[in-house]
């Protein structure tokens, strides 16, 4: 019986000794097992943290290296183009036709090369000019400065530039969307409105567009004749203007723009007349435009209308000097197609000024192809009704076919909107 | 005794006319800034920089074509009152705000003056052309400036904006920086959700009208294979159309984008293509979906991937 009991009790103390000893010691070795891979992990952690601070410092490092570099590549390009800094925008346009008048034949017309420079002065003001070369010679049709920086939203204009009379014939004819100037401008305003003079504009501060414009000068109008503005003369010879502009939106994409311009001569000397007298000239100008907001780039339309009035004195066929009132204008209609292609039509009604019973009307529907925003080219045809013009060469049917090329920086700014 | 209250009277009323006047220069200094944006998306990130201390109006909606906004001389008054304007920049608006500024009749906002804010300073810009000659279209000299497209680089366009605003009222330049860490901080959370969002995008090829998609397309991954337009701002020759509908079938191209362009070349290749064309504006505020920067550039995200999804 004791024999039989030893052979278990060893057992169970040989277990009991492995319980003991071996067991707690396989758990602390699998704790410090534990341990050591936590070990590892703290260690792994430390070494990502490191690793992500080390990238963080890398990007910082090339960031601060590409703006040195921009930096340095600024620096260079500011030294090369130091010289050509202060050089003023410089612009090229060209605007030719070809034209047939069924009573008189074709003709290549060179119309204009006209360049255009403009820049600030100073803070105080900024300077543009337009050169213009074509087959009349060479002449300088605006050179201008203008005020940026005066109180009361007041601006000053001085020198040589299109007066502020209407609203077409400020503009240079190659801004038009049509090929000729209209008659109606040539005879009553003398076509292009250049005057040698001043002008002072100012903004209404309304929550809406009203500007009003007041000027002097030697004359109004690139063909106006009544007066050799290289002599000094007295004050009551030179022309003064009153003009006011506004405009509304009717809703986004439909306007309406108003103006009315008012140029007074208190005495114009008539070859012949030794009293002279005052000479009025007024006009109205409306212009409609829808210009979809979202295709505003290949769509829209564009209604414009000016009616003007002159009273003078003037010669008259039978050589009687008679104060004369006339009338006379245009209308015009311009639908944008697509981004490329816009049509349109001109009706004008041109008095004579000498004989304002007389009167040329002129119809002219039109085709414009847009290549570029730089480069377009204009068919229109143009039946003229006249019964002013001696030259019966200007009657009837006219075909033209304008270029008109832009290279270089050119915007004739707010006015050529 | 009359020449007291004679003497009183006047005090009374000078103190009266006192009490105005600092009532109207208080009023003065209540009135918040006025701010003009040319875009919707910058009025939006200036409304966040400068809260309650600004009156934001954008003169772009956002549906324009950038070289097609009418210079409407509604804008002038909005102009002359303006405290300050903020621009994309990059001649982005060289056919409109320069005409305006003209007439504005506001001297603080013109070119080099404090209120006149150029939002693409620091901004990391691509394709800027390396020959600047109109033979290659109507090239911006500068590089391409539509990066209001990517939210990282808008992160820049918050700080020129912080930047600008502090400048010019230097009294609110602590609260103007402190409202910019709140919108860069909630820019980045955003970025890291559109990121995410926009992992079916990467490798994604697609043609665009006109090139205004870069700044996306290099931040999402997508690649662009070739534009409706010939060159920028030259609208196609046939045999240009013919050649892109070819490589869209080579290549497999999935999305066509166009915004302000006329939609019937998109729709005429999408015929013969099969390829999906959206309409997405590259200036955010055309719809209410869009009316935020951060919901613009959302709506845009989330449009093109489920785009992606149905192709």
């Amino acid at each position: 019986m004791v024999r039989s009991l030893r052979g278990p009790r060893q057992i169970a103390v040989s277990v009991f000794v492995v319980t003991v000893f071996f067991i707690p010691g396989v758990c602390l070795a699998q704790t410090s097992e534990l341990e050591a891979i936590r070990g590892i992990v703290k260690n792994l952690e430390q070494q990502l943290q490191k690793a992500l601070s080390r990238i963080d410092q890398l990007e910082k490092e090339k960031a601060s290296t590409s703006v040195r570099v921009d930096q340095v590549e600024k620096s260079v390009q500011a030294v090369q183009s130091a010289p050509s800094s202060f050089n003023p925008a410089i612009g090229l346009v060209l605007d030719a036709t070809a034209e047939h008048r069924a009573k008189a034949g074709g003709d290549f017309n060179f119309r204009a090369a006209e360049l255009g420079v403009a820049a600030s002065i100073d803070p105080f003001a900024r300077m543009y000019s337009f050169m213009t070369g074509s087959k009349e010679g060479f002449e300088v049709e605006e050179a201008a400065a203008i005020t940026t920086s005066l109180p009361w939203n007041l601006t000053a204009k001085g020198g040589r530039f299109f007066a502020d009379f209407g609203r077409l014939p400020k503009n240079h004819p190659h801004e038009y969307a049509f090929v000729n100037t209209p008659l109606s401008i040539e005879r009553m305003v003398g076509g292009e409105s250049k005057a040698d003079g001043v002008e002072l504009n100012y903004l209404f501060p309304f929550p809406f567009f009203l500007r009003a414009t007041l000027g002097g000068y030697n004359k109004i109008g690139e063909g106006n004749e009544r007066l050799d503005d290289t002599k000094s003369r007295a004050w009551s010879r030179f022309t003064y203007l009153a003009r006011l502009n506004t405009y509304f939106d009717v809703t986004d994409h439909q306007s309406i723009e108003l103006g009315s311009s008012l140029a007074y001569t208190p005495s114009v000397r008539v070859a012949g007349d030794p009293s002279g007298g005052d000479r009025t000239l007024a006009g109205i100008d409306l212009t409609y435009r829808y210009q979809p907001l979202d295709s505003t780039t290949y769509q829209g339309l564009t209604i414009g209308s000016e009616l003007f009035t002159n009273s003078e004195r003037v010669i008259r066929p039978n050589d009687l000097i008679k104060r004369e009132q006339s009338f006379g204008g245009y209308s015009y209609a311009e639908l944008k197609l697509n981004k490329s292609w816009s049509t349109g039509f001109l009706f004008d009604y041109a008095p004579s000024i000498e004989s304002p019973g007389k009167k040329t009307l002129s119809y002219s529907p039109f085709l414009t192809w847009n290549l570029s925003e730089f480069n377009r080219l204009r068919f229109q045809y143009s039946y003229f009704d006249d019964k002013v013009r001696e030259d019966k060469a200007e009657r009837g049917n006219q075909f033209f076919l304008q270029w008109t090329t832009i290279i270089g920086a050119h915007t004739h700014g707010f006015r050529g909107r | 005794m009359m020449r007291v209250l004679s003497g009183l009277k006047i005090w009374r009323i000078f103190f009266a006319a006192l009490i105005l006047v600092l009532l109207q220069t208080g009023l003065a200094f209540a009135q918040p800034i006025r701010v003009i944006a040319s875009w919707p998306a910058l009025a939006d990130i200036a409304r966040q920089v400068g809260k309650d201390l600004v009156n934001v109006e954008s003169l772009a909606t956002g549906v324009e074509d950038a070289h097609g906004v009418p210079v409407k001389p509604s804008f002038v008054p909005k102009l002359n009152r303006a405290d300050v304007l903020l621009l994309i920049g990059l001649d982005d608006e060289h056919s409109w705000i320069p005409a305006l500024l003209e007439v504005a009749n506001n001297p603080k906002i013109l070119p080099g003056q404090p209120g006149y804010i150029d939002c693409s300073v620091g901004v990391s810009v691509l394709e800027a052309p390396t020959r600047v000659d109109r033979a290659e279209g109507d090239l911006h000299p500068k590089g391409n400036p539509h990066y209001l497209l990517d939210p990282v680089r808008a992160k820049v366009v918050a700080q020129n904006i912080a930047t600008g605003l502090a400048r010019n009222f230097p009294q609110h330049q602590q609260v103007f920086e402190k409202n910019l860490k709140s919108y860069v901080a909630e820019l980045d959370n955003w970025i890291g959700r559109w990121e995410k969002m926009a992992t079916p995008l990467r490798g994604i090829k697609f043609v665009e009208y006109h090139p205004e998609w870069v700044y996306l397309a290099d931040r999402f991954g997508m690649k662009r294979i070739g534009s409706i337009e010939l060159k920028p701002g030259i609208e196609p020759t046939p045999n240009h159309l013919v050649g892109l509908t070819q490589q869209i079938k080579e290549e497999k191209a999935q999305l066509l984008l166009y915004g302000a362009q006329n939609p019937r070349l998109p729709k005429q290749i999408a015929n013969e293509t099969g390829i999906k064309v959206l309409r997405l504006y590259s200036g955010g505020g055309s719809q209410p979906e869009t009316n935020t920067y951060i919901k613009w550039i959302d709506y845009t995200v989330r449009t093109l991937v489920q785009a992606v999804g149905q192709s």
